[in-house]
């Protein structure tokens, strides 16, 4: 692999921001395709990442700086992917469910599919299921995933999934739960396609839905 | 034995007689006060109150008469205190269930359904949302980042909700003869009962650095910024020990157990790597540990949610010699385990019956069957108090708690 695409990859595994914003910049003043540097600078560190996360090799905190350091470099490189039509993996709408107001989980989850280059629409925390019934017809996203941390708030999945149901669009999305409290069986009672254990795993998931 | 003796020999790891039993003696123990109001519904108790002693929380404060019924062990002595009718009032929750707030407490409705809880400033510290049954934090004092000095920590810190709106004996820290009060309360409550008592003195150190900084922005600094985080923890740790100081002055040979908190695992393992914990927080935890040791008869108790396993022999060196709420269903923490592994070198207070799953959501049947499992592994040899894994919430049939202490009974 390129050396300045090493750079941003190691860079990324170590949670170092600046690093990732100069070396993505350099990245694209040495001409590389910006779809490569996200593809192979970028989203293949984040892969590892996950990896590294799951078996409990890294925690919590370095997970976060590395999904710090990726979102400055997309943020550079945004533009870029943009101009030469390079395609997100997907859609997602993602939210912590009514009642809710806990969102570090959630916003893992999302920093962990931005980081396997799909596209987020955060909706917050305590979103009703009409909120999350409006963002699905509005944007038609392919994944919609929610969380929730205590279990007084978990019916509220089910509501979700219910006005998703009642508006026509179950169909259209796969849901995927996740958070603390929820676990396979929950997620199969309320009618969600998936459950995934933690922020890695809801990468892995959401493409096996997908069939990507 | 009596109770305070059953919960010293438990923590002494002599298997007393009967497992010894808490409900309400610290605020991850204990009951939210929705539960509470059903379970007395369900037992046809109709005379007596639901009084909301931790507002952030919800929980319910049990009286005397639960507490005599369900043979608990051990209370907060945080309950002598608003021990008068006039100390509360009466108020109706969304929910529709009738209950006590502490006079000083006066969350304000919105139009939007919320309840937000205001300083006296006016800045809002706290909302509860229509369909939530506790309060959230919304102020993050140090979000922004570091402040150049700590000399305004005292009022940062009155801005989050954890201590803003702190359950008693707290909410009457700054009266001016709070610490004379408080020994003298404590005093009459050890005269009054032989139950075991708590004193609730927080000194959290991760959790505080994430109500200042809010939580993912601690987390990175725990490995950007090392330094300002040394910087916040040392302002910490010189309060707390302030704090400590004047408890062992007040409670220290009255008080059998101090509890501290903090949340340092999530459901798939410690927030942190055990280096990074070892070094920033584990020293002046020792400090602190080592000052009640010192200085008060208290054996000292840490809260901490979450998958510990991985840092468990480092919180049993800090000093800590009781561990709750063991939270049985996060990653490695399956009671057989931390029995077989940790089981001499610390007392769990927790782990006697989970309520992710099996008190909330199972049939009475399933959650005799699943505490007895539990008591069976954890109560050998002491070493154990019984309690459910975290508070009972809202979701919980009042007959699964009644199941639940029917089982507890049986190893008693």
């Amino acid at each position: 692999m390129n050396e300045i695409l090493d750079e941003i990859y190691d860079d990324i595994l170590a949670g170092n921001i600046s690093g990732v914003k100069a070396n993505v910049q350099a990245a694209l003043d040495a001409g590389l395709a910006p779809g490569a540097i996200l593809n192979e600078g970028m989203i293949a560190a984040m892969s590892e990442v996950g990896q590294l996360y799951e078996s409990g090799d890294i925690y919590v905190a370095e997970m976060l700086i590395s999904a710090r350091s990726l979102q400055a470099g997309l943020a550079i490189l945004k533009p870029h992917l943009r101009e030469t039509n390079v395609k997100a993996t997907g859609r997602v709408v993602i939210g912590t469910v009514r009642g809710d107001l806990h969102d570090i989980g959630k916003n893992l989850v999302a920093m962990m599919l931005e980081g396997a280059g799909f596209e987020i629409e955060d909706l917050g925390t305590d979103v009703s299921p009409q909120r999350f019934v409006a963002a699905v017809q509005a944007s038609h996203p392919d994944v919609v995933a929610l969380s929730v941390l205590l279990t007084t708030t978990m019916p509220s999945m089910l509501t979700t999934i219910q006005a998703l149901q009642a508006a026509g669009l179950r169909d259209q999305v796969k849901v995927i739960v996740g958070g603390a409290p929820v676990n396979e069986e929950y997620a199969l009672e309320v009618g969600a396609d998936g459950y995934a254990a933690d922020a890695s795993q809801a990468v892995t998931l959401a493409k096996t839905l997908l069939a990507l | 034995m009596n109770a305070r003796e059953r919960v010293l020999a438990a923590i002494n790891h002599q298997e007393p007689e009967g497992v010894p039993v808490d409900l309400g003696a610290t605020p991850s123990s204990g009951i939210s006060a929705i539960s509470y109001h059903t379970l007395k519904q369900h037992l046809g108790i109709t005379h007596g109150h639901t009084r909301v002693y931790d507002v952030v929380q919800q929980l319910a404060q049990p009286e005397e008469e639960i507490l005599d019924r369900y043979r608990i062990d051990a209370v907060d002595i945080g309950r002598a205190f608003n021990d008068q009718d006039s100390d509360w009032y009466d108020i109706t929750l969304p929910v529709g269930v009738s209950v006590q707030f502490p006079t000083w407490f006066r969350p304000v409705p919105q139009p939007d359904g919320n309840w937000d809880a205001l300083a006296p400033d006016g800045t809002r510290i706290a909302t509860m949302p229509p369909a939530a049954t506790f309060f959230d934090q919304t102020c993050f004092p140090y979000v922004d980042g570091y402040p150049a000095t700590y000399a305004d920590l005292p009022d940062a810190m009155s801005k989050v909700l954890w201590s803003g709106l702190v359950h008693s004996p707290w909410d009457h820290a700054s009266e001016a003869d709070f610490w004379t009060q408080l020994r003298q309360r404590a005093l009459a409550l050890r005269q009054s009962t032989d139950r075991a008592l708590m004193i609730v003195v927080g000194c959290n150190l991760f959790e505080w650095g994430t109500f200042l900084r809010r939580i993912d922005n601690f987390l990175v600094d725990l490995i950007a910024d090392p330094d300002g985080v040394e910087r916040l923890l040392d302002a910490l740790l010189e309060r707390h020990l302030a704090t400590l100081e004047k408890v062992c002055a007040a409670v220290g040979d009255i008080a059998d157990i101090c509890r501290f908190g903090d949340d340092l695992g999530t459901d798939r393992g410690p927030f942190m790597s055990p280096a990074t914990y070892r070094q920033l927080f584990k020293p002046r935890q020792i400090i602190m540990t080592d000052y009640v040791k010192k200085h008060s008869q208290m054996h000292t108790f840490l809260h901490s949610c979450g998958s510990i396993y991985k840092i468990m022999p480092d919180l049993i060196e800090a000093g800590f010699e009781i561990i709750n709420p063991v939270q049985i269903t996060s990653r490695d923490m399956e009671p057989e385990r931390l029995k077989k592994e940790f089981g001499k070198d610390v007392t769990f207070w927790g782990g006697g019956c989970d309520t992710r799953h099996i008190l909330n959501r199972g049939t009475p049947a399933q959650v005799k069957e699943h505490v007895r499992k539990n008591i069976e592994i954890l109560a050998p040899g002491g070493g154990f108090v019984f309690n459910t894994v975290h508070n009972i919430l809202p979701d919980v049939p009042p007959q699964n708690i009644v199941a639940m202490f029917e089982a507890v009974d049986e190893y008693r």
